[in-house]
């Protein structure tokens, strides 16, 4: 059983920091995902515990054991990259084995390993091609087996999932977890997808700049994201901002189009305070009778469908744009005038200031832990 | 639309004859005087007919050559040998020690590198007459003048920084991931370095020594003034040709044939393999 | 209904048709796009999209077949002649000229009144969020800048029909959602044309009122989204549409006592009333044999009763969930709105409706009935 521990982490590059104090814990056979744009030093991080870098400061535990100075091969960790990083002169065979060579296994039990993972991963019939020969989808599975093949405790998956296409990816998503339950291993897993972020993690780490933002479980996260930012980055359609300035009288509200969006009373130390609301486009409905008093009038603008949902682009008598979502299938309105609900329940507060989350204060207790 | 294509095709054909033609010439036309005795060669006006000897090879394998003069004794075949052992011995020293050091530039960037990398290079800008002058008077202190352990280190001047900088441009273009993904497998630095760098920078580095040897063949001024007549190579041998009774055009094409076959045909065989080794996506995977 | 804008009629293209490997791009291609309509030609890399547009363009002689646009056959006009705009993958953006001057150029050249070209600029620049940048030059700005960029050139210039050649693949993910929606709303209040070459079904279904499923240089469906996603018209649209893609079982038909049983791999029965479905589709499935049977993600549902699963996979998403189980000795992807309690390993319920399930020939691919009714019917 092997934990990862990762102590006040720090390495520059010519002068430039590119990690900056990050300190990490990931339990043993969990799965930590390392999220964030490109540039964010998620691909750093990973190098750093694979070996191929070392530390300006800070320290590495896997298993307890500290790895300054431990070359990549003597980690015992898995890797799988982004662009497969297959040997070319191998065959697929010989690539997924070279793990078990290196080890010294003999070589029925290299066939026998190696076959194994090659039919679990779909693969087992083109193990005699060289990667040249391997459509996309199969070079990645490749890649992967050659990670998994030795039953490495710590496994890197580095962005496996990005150079395939989107139904490739979508199957692989569904499976990976499958594939890696039942080894025990701890995993951690850089990627630029939200969602495959949210589907594969047990946490999450959002890393921006060489820092991390915000580290939590997926529900965490996308329900309680800790800054603006970090609630840009995850759904699709992103979160609609709007600037507001709650008021508290006869309980907490945001003036939106004239009409008042009663909030959680639990914000009323937000009171005056310049905010950003963030409502998310599966938050808002449309309003059955534009009449009601928690309605907002607007403007249907434009329909677009999107995975299963079809979203809606409107916008207030003020001229904001307001993206809305509801299930396919589901009905909506015609192009023209409509109204929207608001489920304030769902809504986010943010100081415009800082651009950090506010959360509500005691009266809503569900809220505490974050 | 279709007999303009015919024309095109007619006009490329043409160019492409040309090109052959401009370029091919020479080596057509030193083969023809090999085979000719220097009679027939300044004959005016020339002409091609010519009834083919094979005189002038004989005399160059034999050691022996007839001049209106006289006998006259040369040494082509041990030129020829010469230029074997030099050009071999410095290209594979250049080999041992430029690829290492190729890898280091490619995959660690430390205080200078470049300033070696750029050293190592600018040799190959240095007007040789520059540096042969103080080089023949350490030779001679040193007793490296007139061997060939001499001039196979000097021959590195023109090998290593070819091979160094070509080398180094094939190890950059492998993927660092594919090293890393072999040393996260399990293997040291060194069977990485053999097995995954070597194997895909095999083509470059095959490159790199077919063109370090062809520079090394043809090189005569380093030879012509460090090596006395028993190592001299061919470049420098071929100068016994001009005779106190005249210029042996004859030989002097004979042996230059000879002198550009091997490098020749190692070009051709070696262009099929660079081709087809290029064409694999050796480093794409 | 007014008459078509655009028609293609037996469009072909042919590459290479003397050489020893002629490639057959485009076959018999029959497209008639609607005045105001925005349609999209879907497929993967080499099924034909691109040639194409560029066929209609005029970039790309036509083999054989006609091109007809605003009652003009266009098909052997030099490309400035054919009153067509486009944007193109590689932007083609002047160097030497600002997003501003990029932009203003094919309205210039028109020898518009200086404000009211201004103005254009102004609109289409918001629009597209690169009002900031209208003064920088191509090389000074990001590649999905300078994608909108090209998408405003395009867009502005007063032409009978627009071309829009991969026109969002590079932009920002943050934006996507907002310039879909603003881009449709654009296009719709200036009654353009659009017809708009992509291989993501994201951006065609997002974007586009029709449809051009390709494959292989073959027209497979012309269709509006939401028929493309009912009614797909063989097993190539079936699967290619809809993310997740749909559900495939292979299965045998029974018919006794009054119902009809889809007989799943490993047994299981998938078993409705012969009453529920048109006499039509009853016809043709007693005669037995084997079918291929399609079903939604969304419309798998997960609750009490029906064919037993096993859950493998649930992954939620924030706004929806992915639940992937072993199934009739495959595997079934549901999608749900909320999210699911069932971990891996639990033992759940899937029940899938009549007017859910799609049914395909085998042999063919073609598909034979949606929703309980023969396709001829829908």
């Amino acid at each position: 059983m092997t934990t990862l521990r990762i102590e006040n982490l720090t390495r520059r590059f010519s002068g430039q920091t590119v990690l900056r104090d990050v300190s990490l814990e990931v339990p043993s056979g969990s799965t930590l995902v390392l999220f964030g744009p490109s540039g964010a030093g998620k691909t750093v991080l990973l190098r750093l515990i694979a070996g191929a870098l070392e530390p300006d400061a800070g320290r590495i535990l896997i298993g307890g054991r500290d790895m300054a100075g431990v070359p990549p091969e003597e980690r015992g960790v898995g890797m799988a990259f982004q662009n497969f990083a297959l040997f070319p002169h191998m065959s697929a065979f010989d690539n997924i084995a070279a793990p078990l060579v290196a080890r010294g296994v003999p070589g029925a039990r290299v066939r026998e390993a190696v076959e194994a993972v090659a039919r679990l991963l779909k693969i087992d019939h083109v193990l005699a091609h060289p990667p040249r020969a391997l459509s996309n989808g199969q070079k990645q599975r490749t890649a992967l087996a050659r990670a998994l093949v030795a039953e490495p405790a710590l496994l890197l998956l580095d962005d496996p999932l990005r150079n395939v296409d989107a139904k490739l990816r979508f199957e692989m998503r569904l499976e990976l977890p499958r594939l890696l339950s039942g080894r025990g291993a701890t995993v951690v897993h850089v990627t630029q997808d939200y969602r495959e972020a949210m589907a594969l993690g047990d946490r999450i780490a959002v890393l921006d700049e060489g820092r991390i933002m915000q580290e939590g479980s997926p529900a965490d996260i996308y329900l309680r994201p800790a800054t603006i930012g970090i609630a840009q980055l995850f759904g699709d359609p992103a979160v609609n901002l709007l600037d507001v300035v709650p008021a508290a009288d006869e309980g907490v509200h945001v003036a939106l189009s004239g009409r008042r969006l009663s909030l959680d009373p639990g914000y009323a130390h937000a009171a005056g305070r310049a905010c950003v609301l963030g409502l998310r486009p599966e938050a808002i409905g449309f309003a059955p009778d534009p009449a009601a008093p928690d309605a907002v009038p607007v403007t249907v603008e434009a329909e677009t469908p999107l995975n299963e949902k079809i979203v809606t682009l409107v916008v207030t008598a003020g001229g904001r744009e307001i993206l809305v979502s509801r299930p396919l299938g589901t009905p909506g309105p015609a192009m023209g005038p409509a109204a929207i609900r608001i489920d304030s329940a769902r809504a986010l507060l943010f100081d415009r200031a800082t651009g950090r989350r506010i959360a509500p204060g005691r009266s809503a207790p569900a809220e505490a832990a974050a | 639309m279709d007999h303009r294509s015919l024309l095109e095709r007619w006009l490329r054909g043409i160019a492409l004859a040309l090109v052959v033609v401009f370029f091919m010439f020479p080596i057509l036309w030193i083969v023809l005087m090999s085979l000719q005795t220097n009679e027939t060669i300044l004959r005016s006006p020339p002409s091609v007919v010519f009834t083919p000897t094979l005189q002038n090879y004989a005399a160059l394998i034999s050691g022996r050559l007839e001049t209106e003069a006289g006998a006259l004794d040369i040494a082509f075949m041990s030129n020829l040998m010469n230029s074997v052992i030099l050009s071999v011995g410095s290209v594979a020293l250049a080999l041992v020690l430029g690829v290492p050091a190729a890898y280091a530039f490619a995959r660690h960037r430390f205080r200078g590198s470049e300033d070696i990398a750029f050293t190592l290079l600018s040799f190959r800008f240095a007007p040789p007459l520059l540096v042969l002058l103080p080089l023949t008077l350490y030779f001679q202190d040193l007793g490296l003048a007139d061997t060939y352990f001499g001039l196979i280190w000097v021959y590195q001047l023109i090998c290593l920084p070819l091979i160094l900088w070509i080398v180094r441009g094939y190890f950059e273009d492998i993927s660092p991931d594919i090293e890393l993904a072999y040393r996260i497998a399990g293997h040291s630095w060194w069977a990485t370095f053999r097995r995954i760098a070597l194997p895909l920078a095999g083509p470059g580095i095959a490159a790199a020594g077919l063109l370090a040897f062809i520079f090394a063949w043809n090189n005569f001024i380093f030879a012509l003034v460090l090596a006395s007549a028993d190592k001299q190579p061919v470049t420098v041998g071929a100068l016994a040709f001009v005779t106190a009774s005249g210029i042996q055009y004859g030989q002097i094409a004979a042996a230059v044939v000879l002198s550009i076959a091997p490098t020749l045909a190692l070009a051709l065989w070696a262009q099929r393999y660079l081709v087809e080794g290029l064409s694999l996506g050796a480093v794409k995977g | 209904m007014s008459a078509p804008l655009l028609v293609l009629d037996r469009v072909n293209k042919i590459y290479d048709p003397d050489g020893p490997n002629p490639v057959h791009a485009v076959r018999d291609l029959d497209l008639a796009v609607n005045p105001g309509e925005i349609v999209a030609l879907l497929g993967s890399s080499g099924c034909g999209k691109t040639s194409t547009l560029r066929m209609i363009a005029g970039f790309e002689a036509v083999s054989a077949g006609s091109i007809t646009l605003a009652g003009r056959a266009i098909h052997d006009l030099a490309p400035a002649r054919r009153n067509v705009a486009m944007a193109f993958e590689g932007y083609a953006l002047y160097p030497p000229l600002t997003v501003r001057e990029n932009i203003a150029f094919a309205l210039k050249s028109r020898r518009r009144d200086r404000d009211g070209i201004a103005r254009r600029v102004a609109e289409i620049a918001r629009l597209l969020e690169i009002e900031d940048i209208l003064d920088r030059y191509p090389s000074q700005i990001s590649g999905g800048q300078q994608q909108r960029a090209s998408l405003a050139r395009a867009l502005i210039r007063p032409a009978d029909l627009h071309l829009l050649d991969e026109p969002m693949g590079q932009l920002e993910p943050q934006l996507r959602a907002h310039l879909r929606g603003r881009l449709k709303h654009f296009i719709r209040e200036g009654g353009l044309t659009v017809i708009l070459v992509t291989h993501d079904q994201t951006e065609a279904n997002a974007l586009a009122d029709r449809i051009a499923v390709m494959e292989g240089g073959v027209l497979q469906q012309f269709d509006s989204p939401a028929r493309l996603r009912e009614r797909p018209a063989n097993l190539f649209t079936g699967a290619f549409i809809g993310e997740p893609p749909m559900n495939l079982l292979e299965a045998e038909v029974e018919a006794r006592d009054g119902r009809i049983i889809f007989r799943l791999k490993g047994g299981a029965p998938l078993d409705y009333p012969a009453g529920e479905l048109s006499p039509a589709l009853l016809e043709w499935l007693r005669r037995g044999g084997r079918v291929t049977l399609g079903v939604r993600p969304h419309r798998v549902r997960i609750g009490p009763g029906g064919l037993p699963a096993q859950v493998l996979a649930n992954q939620w998403l924030g706004d929806q969930s992915h639940v992937a189980a072993s199934f009739a000795g495959g595997v079934i992807v549901s999608v749900e709105h909320d999210r699911v309690p069932h971990g891996p390993g639990a033992e759940i319920g899937l029940t899938i409706a009549l007017a859910d399930l799609h049914i395909f020939d085998p042999a063919s691919g073609r598909a034979i009935g949606h929703g309980g009714r023969l396709v001829e019917e829908t």
